[in-house]
């Protein structure tokens, strides 16, 4: 059999990702020094690919990986076909829609202009208040397109809120909140049942100690 | 402006040769197994109106469909499913046809993904489906038929069951929103464990939440459909599982062993499913490559009510794995070489040695070496000259 393909979101979930699989008593080794690699041995059961969020995504709905470890940001923002099977319970933060301190995002009967990084998080949240709102995608610092003049408020992740004071701006309102998750593709679901699910319980039962 | 002349759209392709051969080969095989079944093929427009998938209970989302107009500016999609037109035209033109109707189809549907996913915006599709019947009968040939179809492209695929009714019967008996409905079934889809607990926790506990939880984990082999049943179920749910348990003995008796699992998780968005639903799965390919299911009243939203099941399976998924099964094409076995004045005799050779069964190919060339250079290249083994006296050698060189 050959091993399940597990794709690692690049940098910090990766690096708790494979602190969380150690702790399960797999073998991490080669995740650690990984050097060129672009495919890594973990155990004789499993092998990582290092991917970019969203192509964590894209590589499982090909099916050429099993499984993915990605943060719920991405998953809410692009969306797609698999199980969301597992919540890895770190990479914890939260989506939030910020405003100019002081200032009520809420009043008025002008239509609003909301910048975000994530414009299908920030479509659905207005939608499920029924508010008709501009939507503008901005790639870097959303934090500066109020302070600019170009939107009333901004729909963006939130950690410590420590950026947003220094901008000039407060929470308005907590959108969602996001953690890191384990996604499988479903025909591997279906397919290797038993292995997918021992892995999962093994990480699970770490999760909670 | 941009020329895109030498492009094509997103979502498209061009197939070639062996991409060709695999899914002439793998059609070949289905339309063979459809009709020895008694299964009678059909083809629905490329254009419908946009009506046939906007129906309530049945729609497909808006924004997956292509679009255009016809010449008085009424909407018209590109057929993004089979199922709708097939129900539209058993309406329209098979009234008073004998029932039941066994139909089967080989077309392309269109999807208009989001772009750059990677996935077909056009995919080939070769299904069944069975109007005018229900009961274990009618499923069972359904759900026979689509493992014979899997069968006849791999070795190695897995046939799963579940049932529409259960989840919304279940989900019925909560005293719950439509909204909040829709979002325990589509943690459920997604088997998203942790949404679907924090969903059910406030709902306080009763067999319904209790069973709900445990829905998206109840897939596998019997032991789901044992668990379920140990629940201890009433009404209609009860004889939803108890119908899944015949149907799961009655095809273990067809020999598909541990080919057959159930899901009973299996609750698709748009549903025009009413009770057993079905997918195939196989190596390599990251979603199920054939669905379907049972849908009684789909039909009646075109014309008189009529219970009908059927499957769609992905023709590209099904080539890919034909192609890896095919022997390599050989080259033609003759290059037939008329001399100059003697082009139209060379055809008559040519035709003469097709209708032998052997595959030749016409020598566009105006010399001998040029003709047998070309052979060589080509791998073409034998040369016709057709002259003043017909010879046939052998391109490696020599006489025959």
């Amino acid at each position: 059999m050959k091993p399940l393909r597990i794709a690692l979101t690049k940098g910090r979930l990766e690096s708790s990702a494979a602190k969380l699989m150690e702790g399960a008593g797999l073998d991490c080794s080669a995740l650690r020094q990984k050097g060129r690699r672009l495919i890594l041995p973990i155990g004789d059961s499993l092998e990582a690919v290092l991917a970019k969020a969203g192509d964590v995504i894209t590589y499982l709905e090909q099916g050429v990986c099993d499984l993915g470890v990605v943060g719920k940001d991405v998953i809410m923002e692009r969306g797609g076909r698999f199980f969301e099977i597992l919540d890895l319970g770190f990479g914890k933060c939260g989506f939030a829609l910020a405003a100019p301190a002081g200032a009520d995002f809420y009043q008025g009967y002008q239509g609003k202009t909301v910048a975000t990084k994530y414009p299908n998080v920030a479509k659905r949240f207005f939608q499920s208040k029924d508010m008709d709102v501009r939507i503008i995608k901005i790639e870097g610092s959303v934090e500066l397109a109020p302070l600019l003049g170009l939107a009333d408020g901004i729909v963006d992740l939130v950690e410590t809120g420590e950026t947003l004071r220094e901008n000039g701006l407060a929470v308005v309102e907590p959108v969602a909140e996001v953690s890191a998750r384990l996604i499988v593709n479903a025909a591997s679901l279906k397919l290797r049942k038993r292995e997918i699910e021992d892995l999962a319980a093994k990480l699970e039962e770490q999760i909670h100690t | 402006m941009k020329n895109y002349s030498k492009l094509t759209p997103e979502g498209v392709r061009d197939v070639l040769f062996d991409q060709c051969r695999a899914h002439r080969e793998a059609q070949r095989r289905l339309a063979s197994l459809f009709a020895r079944r008694g299964y009678r093929e059909v083809v629905t427009p490329g254009l419908e109106y946009y009506d046939v998938f906007s129906l309530p209970g049945a729609a497909i989302p808006q924004q997956d469909m292509y679009k255009s107009t016809d010449s008085a500016g009424r909407l018209l999609v590109f057929r993004p499913d089979s199922t709708l037109p097939i129900a539209r035209m058993a309406a329209a033109r098979l009234q008073n046809h004998q029932r039941p109707l066994r139909l089967y189809y080989c077309q392309s549907v269109y999807r208009a993904w989001p772009a750059l996913w990677g996935r077909s915006h056009e995919s080939a599709q070769m299904g069944v489906e069975l109007l005018g019947a229900r009961g274990l009968r009618a499923d069972l040939e359904v759900i026979g038929a689509g493992a014979e179809a899997l069968r006849a492209v791999t070795g190695d695929f897995r046939i799963e069951l579940g049932h529409a009714g259960l989840f919304r019967l279940l989900a019925g008996r909560l005293d719950i929103s439509p909204e909040r409905r829709e979002e325990l079934r589509a943690t459920i889809e997604t088997k998203n464990y942790g949404a679907l607990g924090e969903l059910l926790d406030p709902l306080g506990d009763s067999p319904e939440v209790r069973a709900i939880r445990r829905l998206p984990r109840l897939f596998g082999g019997e032991e789901a459909l044992a668990e379920a049943e140990s629940w201890d179920l009433q009404g209609s749910a009860a004889e939803a599982l108890a119908y899944l348990r015949k149907l799961y003995t009655a095809l273990q008796g067809l020999g598909l062993g541990s080919r057959l699992m159930v899901d009973l998780g299996l609750v698709q968005r748009n549903d025009y499913y009413t009770g057993v639903v079905f997918s195939g799965y196989v190596q390599d390919q990251g979603g199920p490559v054939l669905t379907g299911g049972r849908y009684d009243r789909l039909c009646g939203q075109f014309g008189p009510d009529m219970p009908a099941a059927g499957f769609a399976l992905d023709m590209d998924a099904a080539a890919e794995l034909v192609e890896a099964q095919l022997p390599a094409e050989a080259p033609p076995e003759w290059l037939v070489h008329g001399e100059p004045g003697w082009e139209a005799q060379a055809q008559g050779e040519l035709l003469r040695l097709t209708a032998q069964g052997k595959t030749c190919q016409a020598s566009v060339w105006e010399t001998r070496e040029e003709a047998l250079a070309y052979a060589r290249a080509a791998g073409i083994p034998q040369v016709l000259w057709v002259g003043e006296a017909t010879e046939a050698i052998l391109a490696g060189g020599g006489e025959e």
